[in-house]
């Protein structure tokens, strides 16, 4: 599985959403699921597939599926183009 | 949550707590999570059912002096604890009170939320909350149906303002909890799932508090008629499954498939009384300290010495478990006021 299948699944898995919603457009608080509590299982869900534990700074800043991706890249995580 | 980037003492509590229970099966164990203020006592309504003896007045002037709400605030703080719940009485009775202890316990710590009846909370005083970082507030909904509320409230209007402050209270960005009390008499009515759907529809979320047979209850001997069953209990599973959106205090709110159980929350969340009396939750009226005299520290640790708190307990103590609330929650008279010592109730062989 590639590192944005991971991402991805970590996002579906966290939210119960479909692929399709995935996307830059994809905010914290857009979508119901992604509130306080969706958010803590999100975290985890990457720190499980990633095998990380994330600074709470970044934890803080991650408010976004992009910014996400751009986060992850200070524990060595890339992603394909 | 409405803020929770923008509070990130909050978030890392909140993420220690969430790491403690995913590594703890599920289970709550003796992470704290925060505590429930009864800030003061004094109601504009006359509820059937209230757990604060509210509708008779009972200590309805004494407040905690605001170096102490202060304290109490830093103390949960310290201890990690990333919940903090004002309540009473009604809290809106008085507001500037309630502004001068926001100003003490600075909410931009905690997940800060008020419990309240919702009768005085119009926009303008939603905006003043939403401004002092409030997250979340919990307005109690008794029936679908006006008149039905308005019945057991004993006012006539506080449906409608309890339905309109909802509304208040989303339109400023915070989180609106709508809070159903389920008990025997009512956890297959009709009424229920109407309520459960319109939070829904609304996107509220919905807390489901189990009848507990203390406070006004205790003195109506309704206990049958009060607790749950196991068939209630199974209604209100389903309910959970069906609607995404509903919580218990003793359900784990990060589990995805809406089956595991946190466990009883006694202890984990202290009840704290105008007069500086810490009980184990604000249903069991059990006191294990006082704030003037013990740290927050020390009276948790001694109510995590009784195994009754300490140890797992699928069931809420206070509104499930008819041993428990037989033998501790049942003395004449017993209250927030005027509770249950551990050290009178429990012997050796409850401590751990």
């Amino acid at each position: 599985m590639s590192n944005k299948e991971k991402y991805n699944k970590a996002f579906m898995e966290s939210f119960s959403i479909e692929e399709t919603i995935l996307g830059e457009s994809l905010e914290y608080n857009t979508i119901p699921e992604w509130d306080s509590i969706g958010h803590m299982g999100l975290i985890a869900e990457l720190e499980d597939a990633f095998e990380i534990s994330m600074e709470m700074d970044d934890i803080i800043d991650f408010s976004s599926y992009k910014k996400g991706m751009e986060l992850l890249a200070k524990y060595e995580i890339a992603f394909e183009a | 949550m409405s803020s929770l980037l923008d509070k990130p003492q909050l978030l890392q509590k909140l993420k220690s707590f969430h790491d403690y229970v995913r590594k703890n099966n599920g289970e709550i164990g003796t992470k704290q999570r925060g505590i429930d203020l009864n800030l003061n006592n004094a109601c504009n309504l006359t509820c059937d059912y209230c757990f604060t003896n509210s509708p008779i007045g009972d200590h309805a002037k004494d407040t905690l002096p605001l170096d102490m709400v202060r304290s109490v605030a830093d103390q949960a703080d310290e201890l990690g604890m990333f919940e903090f719940d004002l309540q009473g009485g009604e809290l809106l009775l008085r507001p500037d009170y309630l502004f001068d202890a926001l100003e003490a316990i600075r909410p931009e710590r905690f997940y800060f939320y008020l419990t309240t009846n919702g009768y005085f909370l119009d926009e303008a005083m939603a905006k003043r909350l939403a401004e002092a970082k409030v997250s979340r507030v919990s307005v109690s909904i008794d029936s679908f149906d006006e008149g039905t509320h308005d019945k057991i409230r004993g006012r006539k209007e506080s449906w409608r303002r309890a339905m309109d402050a909802l509304k208040h209270v989303q339109n400023q960005g915070m989180d609106p909890y709508l809070n159903i009390t389920v008990g025997h008499y009512n956890a297959f009515s009709e009424d229920i799932e109407m309520l459960c759907q319109y939070s829904d529809d609304q996107d509220y979320t919905t807390l489901l508090n189990v009848a507990v047979p203390s406070g006004m209850w205790l003195k109506l001997d309704k206990m049958a008629e009060v607790i749950v069953d196991e068939k209630d209990k199974a209604r209100l599973i389903a309910l959970r499954k069906k609607h995404k959106n509903i919580l218990r205090n003793i359900w784990n709110p990060f589990d995805k498939n809406y089956e595991q159980v946190l466990g009883c929350n006694t202890v984990n969340r202290l009840y704290i009384t105008p007069l500086g009396d810490v009980l184990v939750c604000p249903y069991v009226h059990v006191k294990i300290g006082n704030v003037f005299e013990q740290s927050l520290k020390e009276i948790s640790e001694y109510g995590f010495k009784i195994k009754h708190f300490k140890e797992h307990s699928p069931l809420c103590l206070a509104g499930e478990n008819k041993e428990f609330i037989t033998k501790y929650m049942s003395s004449e008279g017993q209250s927030i006021f005027n509770p249950s010592r551990a050290q009178d109730i429990f012997t050796a062989e409850d401590f751990v």
